[in-house]
């Protein structure tokens, strides 16, 4: 991902929060796929953090700490849940021109996991015209 | 010159030089060109009417590729099934983002609802990822040797003019992406 040009590191406060999903306590094994979000040199740090925010609802802090795993480690798990729910995130991402797979979740994701939002809360409806 | 988008009572608002619309306008038509879908003369007019399209490939162009990627990693075999049903949608929701945005460059002064916003933030997304293929940026290296080209002065070949034009369409996305994240604040 590519850092702001012109403006600089993003100096926005970290004043949005509890838009977050409220399905966090979803299981695990019910939701057996994965949302992949790959990093890519064009897209913008700010604009990949925006559409996390405003189309999986996702705070500003988790959005970006979601962003910054993209940014790093080269992909991170941004959403899960059933084949046909994260492949219809999946979509949406390549319409903001992400870089998205899906994939099936395995046992042992290990700590990137842990990051990722549950969908088929708010994720769902905000972003139908992604 | 262009000015920065901001976030104001007006909602999101940006000003840009006839030469510099109608730069973006013809980066536009370029991507909405590469991003019609091919017609088939064998196309059964109902999967078209539902967007079902049997006889898509995987695209050749690397940059129409980058647009419209496959859904999976390592099949290839599936992510062809997923855009059979899917691309076709897929290109209209690109092609729609782009033609919106190309209707707001009539006027100097560019005054962007939510949606509008959301509209200009895809499509120059989309441009900026069609003139990354075009100059060849493959990495974070790449990108920044190519964000060193700023002075249009220096523009001597197509590919210094290239990487001029990515870095305005870069600068000008920022400036929105950060009018648009304000806009989430103040609705927050």
């Amino acid at each position: 991902m590519t850092l702001s040009v012109a403006l600089g590191p993003d100096t926005q406060e970290g004043t949005r929060t509890g838009t977050e999903a409220s399905t966090d306590s979803l299981t695990a094994p019910d939701i057996p796929w994965n949302l992949v979000i790959w990093n890519d040199p064009v897209n913008l740090m700010s604009y990949v953090s925006y559409v996390f925010q405003s189309y999986f609802g996702y705070s500003e802090s988790k959005a970006n700490k979601l962003m910054m795993e993209v940014h790093k480690k080269g992909r991170s798990i941004v959403a899960h849940g059933s084949k046909e729910q994260v492949e219809r995130h999946a979509v949406a991402m390549h319409g903001f021109g992400l870089w998205a797979t899906v994939e099936k979740a395995t046992g042992g994701n290990g700590g990137n996991s842990k990051n990722a939002g549950k969908s088929g809360g708010s994720g769902q409806g905000k972003g139908k015209r992604g | 010159m262009a000015k920065a988008f901001k976030y104001g009572l007006k909602g999101i608002t940006g000003f840009l030089e006839p030469a510099e619309r109608e730069l973006l306008r013809s980066l536009i038509d370029d991507v909405i060109s590469m991003l019609q879908p091919a017609e088939h003369t064998s196309q059964d007019p109902l999967a078209a009417l539902i967007g079902l399209d049997m006889d898509v490939q995987e695209p050749t162009d690397r940059a129409v590729k980058r647009l419209l990627p496959n859904v999976m990693k390592n099949d290839d075999g599936a992510s062809l099934e997923f855009r059979q049903l899917t691309e076709r949608s897929l290109r209209e929701t690109k092609i729609g983002a782009l033609r919106a945005a190309a209707l707001d460059l009539d006027r100097d002064e560019v005054v962007l609802t939510a949606e509008g916003a959301r509209f200009w933030s895809m499509a120059l997304n989309d441009v900026r990822l069609v003139l990354a293929e075009r100059l060849d940026i493959r990495d974070e290296e790449d990108a920044e040797h190519v964000h060193l080209m700023q002075d249009w002065s220096q523009a001597e070949d197509v590919e210094s003019y290239l990487a001029l034009v990515y870095n305005f369409t870069t600068w000008l996305q920022e400036s929105l992406v950060q009018a648009m994240l304000q806009s989430l604040d103040s609705r927050a």
